[in-house]
């Protein structure tokens, strides 16, 4: 007898998991087969657990826009889903399906999936609506997933705009279908449609606008959405000391203390132009004269070579910033007035006069890209804080493709 | 209280007032904080309290405007039905009126009567889903929340079935065009509407009972969330949380459009500005809305409903170059379009005026000296719809 070498032990086998895809039986499971009869008994058993698992369904609400309301009629009395076993659970550790219902944009997707990563399995989502399917006419735009299976495993589309209560009721009744079906071994993967798949388009097309050219490259469209070097940093502002030294005004109606700050009459094609430096002033006076409520401020974004009459040859590129502000009580008016920046040139904030300039000041700022200096929290307020661009321009590209959010 | 009463400052640097960072972080959302959609709040809490509240929208950020910059004006009205989805009557209305200013539409009697009397049920079933959701935000105090919820939807149908009848679509009507109606009213509507406005007039007092008369609805909601009416016209708050405040605002009578004009509108306002006077404003306006809307049905004129001019495709309809602001009252307070029209057959620039941002944008001044649960009744108590607020 010779010693030889001990042979190498051979490698551990990985341990194995019901998970991992290969023909993982647990030892249990050979001791039940062979146990007569036994079949007969689990075999019940696992009627009983499907009919409690497809009449116990309780849904997480994903509900984010139109279609919610829709869901909640759904919940409420006349459909009532609560005959169905389904039962609204809004948080998503107690939950056995998720029903989207809504628009799901990029700033949201991180949380629905993180959402749906909460719901213990067995788990079913259902896509309601056609923006949680595709995006519809939201597809392509620069904050819209174009539907959410993008990201999330979809067990039952039902579409619509939104989807009816008895659409959502019988989407609802599919899913138990497909339930019963898979505990009985059915296949359910999808088959789907060639030919719908090729469709990428929004629902209703864009239109091709005649002022902008049509071959405007990509890396052109991308330049044109890239902040310049001082739009990148928020802290420039002008500090509200700098502001230019203007002497207060005094008329007492709205067409003299435009006729104050030079405005000799009232353009046709939109509200007048003051200049920047009496614009804090002009509405100081206005708030004083009862102009009290705040109504809106719109900023609009002027191509070179383009203005409020139209094509105009030696305009350069600029913005336009519109504020609307009102009287309060019977014979209520308004008054608009705008002020002309250029790109990087920061507007004095009116945040200081009206609280309400604050947000709307965000916006433009968010949307549009026009600065205002001294103001006390210049942020992002409907993109994400890490975006770059500024979507409401006019070179922003309006039909990009969004790539789906992963 | 006179804590609460006084202005706060939205903007306190929470490094310099808690330098050991004892205070505790809350986030507040943004799936569905209450019963009104994606939003988040970054509370600081001490204890219960709220120091300070940093709102923050856009999760339901739509880019609407970039869109409109993209159709032709006759696409635009279902695109915005979906801004304000409680509302979307009143949506299309703000839209079409800032279109017919530019283009110097006039629009038949009857569309004008049609569109009021619309806005109205719009309102009804609108206020009726506010108070609904903001039993649910209150919870289980109200005989588990859900109760006056399913009443309120219960009336709710009833509207929507008045609207499916016109329009053949529970809500996204896309009704309202360039110059007057797309939609005239079927055979036998005036007597299913009356039939509508009767039930739910009957059962109006239900609601009293079930909220404003209800001892712990009253407690939860009584001298909480107090907005000064002064701070609430700087901000832009209209609508029903501007005239809860004690301000006697409604653009209905005040700077009348559509038919409202030729009807007088009775304003109901309530002064203390807290969450109960919110709430009691919105469900007298209901019946002020159901007074209204009878008013518009029985005086209903014969004509045509629309006085725009047929055009076969969409880019046809051209709107001249001009800029114009024009605001309506939506349930919600003033939905407002800022256009910019350069001649062709898309918007160069559409701004669309929320009530519902200006609501939200209370909650930093509204908030500190707030405990969370209050936090949720003063949320519901402003009934903002995320829609209108992201766009």
């Amino acid at each position: 007898m010779t010693h030889e070498p001990a042979a190498p032990a051979p490698a551990a086998p990985r341990p194995r998991t019901v998970d991992d895809g290969s023909n993982f039986r647990h030892p249990l499971y050979q001791v039940l087969l062979d146990t007569p009869g036994l079949t007969v008994g689990t075999a019940a058993v696992d009627d009983l657990l499907t009919w409690g698992l497809t009449n116990a369904m309780w849904i997480f609400p994903m509900a984010t826009s139109c279609c919610g309301i829709e869901f909640m009629a759904t919940m409420a009395s006349r459909v009532d889903i609560d005959r169905m076993g389904s039962f609204v659970r809004p948080t998503p550790r107690q939950a056995d399906v998720m029903v989207v219902a809504g628009t799901i944009t990029t700033k949201m997707a991180p949380r629905v999936l993180k959402l749906w990563e909460q719901m213990p399995e067995p788990k079913w989502c259902v896509a309601m609506g056609s923006c949680a399917i595709s995006g519809d006419f939201y597809r392509n735009l620069y904050s819209v997933v174009p539907g959410i299976d993008t990201f999330l495993p979809v067990d039952v589309y039902i579409p619509g705009c939104p989807p009816n209560p008895e659409a959502l009721m019988h989407g609802m009744l599919r899913l138990q279908e497909k339930i019963r079906g898979q505990r009985h071994g059915k296949d359910f993967a999808p088959k789907p449609d060639a030919a719908l798949l090729k469709i990428t388009q929004p629902s209703i097309p864009r239109l091709v606008e005649a002022n902008r050219p049509a071959d405007l490259s990509a890396a052109q469209e991308r330049a044109s959405d890239q902040p310049t070097v001082d739009e990148a940093t928020p802290a420039l502002v002008v500090a509200p000391e700098d502001a230019p030294e203007v002497a207060p005004l005094v008329a007492n109606d709205f067409e003299g203390l435009l006729k104050e700050v030079g405005v000799t009459e009232l353009p046709k094609d939109g509200p007048p132009l003051v200049p920047a430096a009496h614009h804090l002033e002009l509405a100081r006076r206005l708030k004083a004269l009862g102009y009290r409520q705040l109504v809106t401020i719109a900023a609009t974004h002027w191509l070179a070579g383009r203005g409020r009459k139209g094509a105009v040859a030696d305009e350069v590129e600029h913005f336009e910033i519109a504020f609307v502000v009102r009287t309060v009580g019977a014979g209520s008016r308004t008054a608009a007035w705008a002020v002309r920046v250029l790109p990087g040139q920061p507007l004095l904030t009116l945040s200081g006069v009206y609280a309400g300039a604050d947000w709307q000041e965000r916006e433009q700022f968010d949307l549009v890209g026009v600065k205002f200096a001294g103001h006390p929290d210049l942020r992002r307020i409907m993109q994400a804080e890490s975006a770059t661009s500024f979507p409401l321009r006019r070179d922003h590209p309006a039909d990009a493709p969004c790539a789906p959010w992963r | 209280m006179t804590a609460l009463l006084r202005r706060v400052d939205p903007y306190l640097k929470i490094e310099a007032y808690d330098p050991e960072a004892e205070l505790m972080l809350l986030h507040f959302g943004p799936q569905h904080p209450s019963t009104h959609g994606v939003f988040r709040m970054d509370l600081y809490l001490d204890g219960e309290l709220i120091v300070k509240a940093v709102p923050h929208c856009g999760y339901l950020h739509r880019a609407v405007e970039k869109l409109c910059e993209k159709l032709a004006y006759v696409q635009l009205t279902p695109i915005v039905d979906k801004n304000d989805y409680v509302a979307p009557m009143t949506n299309e209305l703000a839209l079409v009126m800032a279109f017919e200013a530019l283009l110097k539409q006039d629009v038949p009697r009857r569309a004008r009567w049609l569109r009021s009397l619309f806005a109205e049920l719009q309102r009804v079933a609108s206020h009726l889903l506010a108070i609904g959701t903001l039993a649910i935000d209150l919870g289980g105090a109200l005989g588990g929340g859900t109760t006056v919820f399913m009443h309120c939807f219960r009336e709710r149908e009833l509207i929507l079935d008045l609207f499916e009848a016109v329009t053949g679509s529970r809500f996204h009507y896309n009704t309202h065009t360039i110059g007057g109606n797309r939609h005239d009213l079927p055979e036998g509507w005036a007597k299913q509407a009356k039939d509508a406005i009767r039930v739910i007039r009957e059962r109006l007092p239900e609601y009293g009972a079930l909220t404003i008369e209800n001892r712990i609805f009253q407690q939860r909601m009584q001298k909480v969330g107090v907005l000064d009416g002064e701070l609430a016209l700087e901000l832009g708050v209209t609508g029903p949380n501007l005239r809860a405040s004690g301000v006697d605002h409604d653009l209905r009578r005040d700077a009348p459009y559509a038919a409202y004009d030729e009807v007088k509108v009775n304003v109901v306002t309530a002064q203390t500005g807290d969450c109960f006077a919110r709430a009691i404003v919105r469900v007298k306006e209901i019946e002020e809305s159901l007074r209204l809307a009878e008013c518009f049905l029985d005086g209903l004129p014969e004509g045509p409903i629309n006085g725009g001019k047929p055009t076969k495709m969409a880019v046809q309809t051209k709107v001249p170059v001009g800029q114009t602001y024009v605001g309506i009252e939506t349930p919600r307070g003033e939905l407002g379009t800022w256009l910019v029209a350069d001649g062709t057959h898309t918007p160069y620039r559409l701004k669309i005026r929320p009530a519902s941002l200006h609501s939200l944008s209370a909650l930093p001044y509204v908030l500190p000296g707030h405990t969370v649960s209050d936090a949720i009744a003063i949320l519901g108590s402003l009934d903002p719809i995320m829609g209108e607020v992201d766009r």
